[in-house]
């Protein structure tokens, strides 16, 4: 939505006074051109890295997110000390696959990280995600203590209006947002919007501050990640968030890529719909982010790209 | 020979202090489980016999209480180093062992804790030693994340209580001070391991004598730091002789002195035989006396309880009830068993990766002082996977689980029921501010606390599956209500089994049918 809302004031100044500095933007601006550009990119049936080649391939290319020289944050989901058979964090070889393809785009710098619930070693080395950053060339660094946080300020919040953000995703020029897709017993589910939670210190005042639309509010945080990649490889269908066993999951193959996070959770909740039933107005925060003009839920009235490999 | 004794010694005491201060668990995993052991019931077994051989050469090459002083001792001033033969304090040693002795069969380890090397050590490394490695650590990693550097993590000290550390430093300051002055004269007046190992040493095979040859110029008792070598009388009390072997090197007229093979045992002096003597008979007394006491003291505390109690009750409200009685770690098997068998060391303290394990103070009554319990708080509660204190704890008062599978996964360990969470709905913010919450039910590695519905606002509440429960404290950890939480750990006296959680049926998806379903 702002990416668009960006490009319609760029186009709009650069038809009104064209100065050099107005017309190389509006070059840019039509560089990106909308209509190439698709709103967002599900991909099916393949495995986590071709999946996320085509759907990148599909958004323009990663060169068009990361610029060379830049420092590149990837927020995955490493919450719990489970392996990837429960879908309880995401795909550790679509976090590798990412980091791959912002080193190759020339990123000067790639950084994984989570705040975990469970001991963040344990987190990190079960998950296998670890492994995959680092053989990717990226590195991973710890969220496990309130001075790697800083204070900041969130201006659109309703109920939450500041919040302690991790130093690395506040230094980085760009971010993704990389969930997997699950079942969750608080909010109902977790994807893109909740996995916000992980770039936060405290993360106590959320439940004690309305959760739903806690997480509304920590997402109009200012810095907002270029793409939302949801990983719906292996979705978690119930006894969310950590899972009981492996038989609370579904293999599903799919990846769904959007800067649109209202948009990526309601598409991905559809995609959860047809192997467990789950309200999408019972996962308030969506609703709520959509007030919060986060995106929106009508991803009928987006250009949507649906790739099945 | 000394110098081997030196090269052993800090051998021991490097690998002895590395595994007490390695709040990161980066001591080769080897070391981390064989090295304490140096302190268990099996190992003084094999100590008392090293001593019927050699001496006591535990004392002086791998303790590290003892090795501890001896480095102190290095920092004295030349001339406090000058040592000179005293008579040894047998009435009191031996009182002192007894004790221990006693009120171990008894089932009760405060007095060894309080006394024994190794505890002390480990509570002089884990809050003293260990906080200073930590905020080293700490100022690395402040300089290296300066440089983008992310090699090393900053970690908050959360187990050190003013307690812990205070009477750490004050054993610290008075051995310390010992040391100094009067060489081992802690070794061989107080320890109580010490004073075991001297019942067999006394009749070590090989051992340090003088020969006819001896000019009694009294330069080995000089260097002695048990004050053991009567020059004058031309004997040495192979009871206090803790084998550093550093009158060997002293001796003018060389070869006075000897570490060697003693054929008949030598006749015990007459004052020493008399001081044994006594030494046998008043342990008794000695113990009955303090029984006497301690049940006296016993019988008081038992008065005031419904004292207690009753102040309890009236402020139940500002403090959390559930914390009466300390949770004990997983594999403790029973409140009794962990109170009998923990001597204190805070081994696990230093190694759970969770910071939960916390040194008591007197909060849980005199016999469950300094010993560890578990403690919950924001983000920190037992990892349903790991087992390191189990793994550690070389007295067994944490009974290491034996079902581990490759991955180092213990079924056991997973269904071991330290408590079962006591939920509060007057203070739950689902029903105070019907907002969604979750966040205990989220964190329950077992689904033993699930979100039930409630009321017709869609809203849903905990509830708690008491046999499912396994007490880890995920709940209590995260739940947002303060200052008394909403859902608390209620300690199990004596562990329980829990039910294993049931795996549901699997669902098969045929995912290459599978449409986008938007």
């Amino acid at each position: 939505m702002e990416r668009r809302e960006f490009l319609r004031t760029t186009a709009a100044l650069g038809a009104a006074v064209l100065t050099f500095d107005k017309l190389a933007a509006a070059a840019q601006a039509g560089k990106l051109s909308v209509e190439s550009t698709p709103d967002m990119v599900a991909v099916m049936g393949g495995e986590p890295a071709v999946m996320l080649q085509r759907a990148l391939q599909e958004m323009g290319g990663i060169d068009k997110y990361v610029k060379k020289g830049q420092s590149v944050v990837i927020k995955p989901n490493i919450g719990w000390d489970k392996t990837p058979n429960f879908a309880a964090n995401t795909n550790p070889e679509l976090v590798g696959e990412l980091v791959k393809q912002c080193l190759s785009a020339g990123a000067k710098k790639v950084t994984v990280f989570d705040h975990t619930c469970d001991n963040w070693q344990k987190c990190y080395d079960h998950s296998g995600i670890e492994k995959a950053v680092k053989a990717a060339g990226g590195t991973i660094v710890p969220g496990n203590d309130e001075s790697y946080y800083k204070e900041v300020s969130i201006p659109k919040g309703v109920k939450l209006k500041s919040a302690k953000i991790h130093q690395a995703l506040l230094d980085a020029d760009v971010w993704f947002n990389v969930p997997v897709l699950k079942n969750h017993g608080g909010a109902k589910m977790s994807i893109a919007m909740k996995n916000y939670m992980g770039v936060v210190w405290d993360r106590g005042v959320f439940h004690s501050n309305d959760l739903q639309q806690s997480i509304a509010d920590i997402c109009t945080y200012t810095k907002k990640p270029a793409l939302n990649i949801v990983d719906s490889y292996r979705c978690m269908r119930k006894n969310g968030p950590q899972g009981k066993s492996p038989s609370d999951t579904s293999v599903l193959k799919g990846l769904i890529v959007s800067p649109n996070i209202v948009a990526a959770d309601t598409a991905a909740i559809a995609m959860f719909n047809q192997v467990e039933k789950m309200d999408i107005a019972e996962v308030g925060h969506i609703a709520l982010g959509e007030k919060l003009n986060l995106g929106t839920q009508k991803v009928d009235k987006l250009n949507v790209k649906r790739i099945k490999i | 020979m000394k110098r081997v004794r030196v090269i052993v010694a800090s051998l021991f005491f490097a690998a002895m202090t590395w595994v007490f201060v390695d709040f990161a668990g980066k001591s080769p995993e080897w070391m981390r489980h064989a090295i304490p052991h140096i302190g268990s019931y099996a190992a003084i077994v094999v100590w008392a016999v090293l001593a019927l051989l050699l001496g006591r050469v535990f004392c002086s090459f791998i303790c590290p209480f003892g090795i501890l002083q001896d480095v102190i001792g290095r920092f004295a001033p030349k001339k406090w180093r000058k040592h000179h033969y005293s008579k040894s304090y047998n009435w009191l040693r031996y009182s002192l062992l007894a004790i221990c002795a006693v009120f171990l069969i008894l089932g009760i380890a405060t007095p060894l804790l309080v006394l024994d090397p190794y505890s002390n050590f480990g509570r002089i490394a884990v809050n003293i030693f260990r906080p200073l490695v930590m905020e080293g650590n700490n100022g690395l990693n402040w300089i290296a994340l300066k440089f983008n550097n992310y090699d090393f993590y900053n970690i908050t000290i959360y187990t050190v209580t003013t307690l812990s550390f205070l009477s750490a430093l004050v054993v610290l300051l008075l051995v310390g001070a010992m040391a100094l002055l009067r060489g081992r004269l802690f070794c061989n007046t107080i320890c109580p391991v010490g004073s075991l190992l001297g019942l067999f040493s006394r009749f070590s095979l090989f051992r340090i004598a003088l020969d006819e040859s001896c000019t009694k110029c009294g330069l080995c008792a000089r260097a002695c730091k048990s004050e053991c070598i009567n020059s004058k009388e031309g004997t040495i009390d192979a009871s206090r002789c803790v084998a550093c072997f550093n009158c060997l090197g002293k001796c003018k007229k060389e070869k006075a002195i000897h570490y060697k093979w003693a054929i008949s045992p030598p006749k015990p002096l007459k004052g020493e035989l008399k001081n044994s003597l006594s030494g046998n008979k008043s342990p008794l007394e000695g113990v009955g006396g303090s029984r006497r006491s301690f049940l006296l003291a016993s019988a008081a505390m038992a008065t005031t309880l419904p004292l207690i109690q009753g102040c309890v009750k009236a402020v139940a409200k500002e403090i959390d009830t559930t914390k009466l009685t300390p949770i004990t770690p997983p594999g403790s098997v029973s409140l009794q068993h962990f109170k009998e068998k923990c001597t204190a060391c805070h081994l696990c303290i230093t190694h759970c990766p969770q910071q939960i394990l916390k040194p008591a103070g007197f909060e849980f009554g005199i016999d469950y002082a300094f010993k560890p319990h578990l403690t919950f708080y924001e983000m920190a509660f037992c990892n349903y996977n790991c087992t390191v204190c189990a793994d550690v704890c070389p007295f067994h008062a944490i009974v290491p689980f034996q079902d581990k599978d490759e991955a180092g996964i213990s079924k056991e360990k997973q269904t071991t029921q330290i408590g079962i969470a006591q939920f509060d709905k007057s203070l739950c913010i689902v029903f105070k501010e019907n907002t969604s919450c979750g966040a205990c039910s989220e964190h329950c590695p077992v689904q033993a606390v699930r979100m039930e519905p409630y009321g017709d606002s869609g809203l849903t509440l905990p509830h708690v599956y008491d046999d499912l429960c396994i007490g880890c404290g995920g709940c209590e950890s995260i739940c947002p209500v303060r200052p008394i939480k909403a859902i608390n750990i209620l300690a199990n006296e004596v562990h329980q089994r829990a039910h294993a959680p049931q795996e549901e049926e699997a669902k098969e998806v045929d995912a290459e049918s599978l449409d986008f379903g938007f």
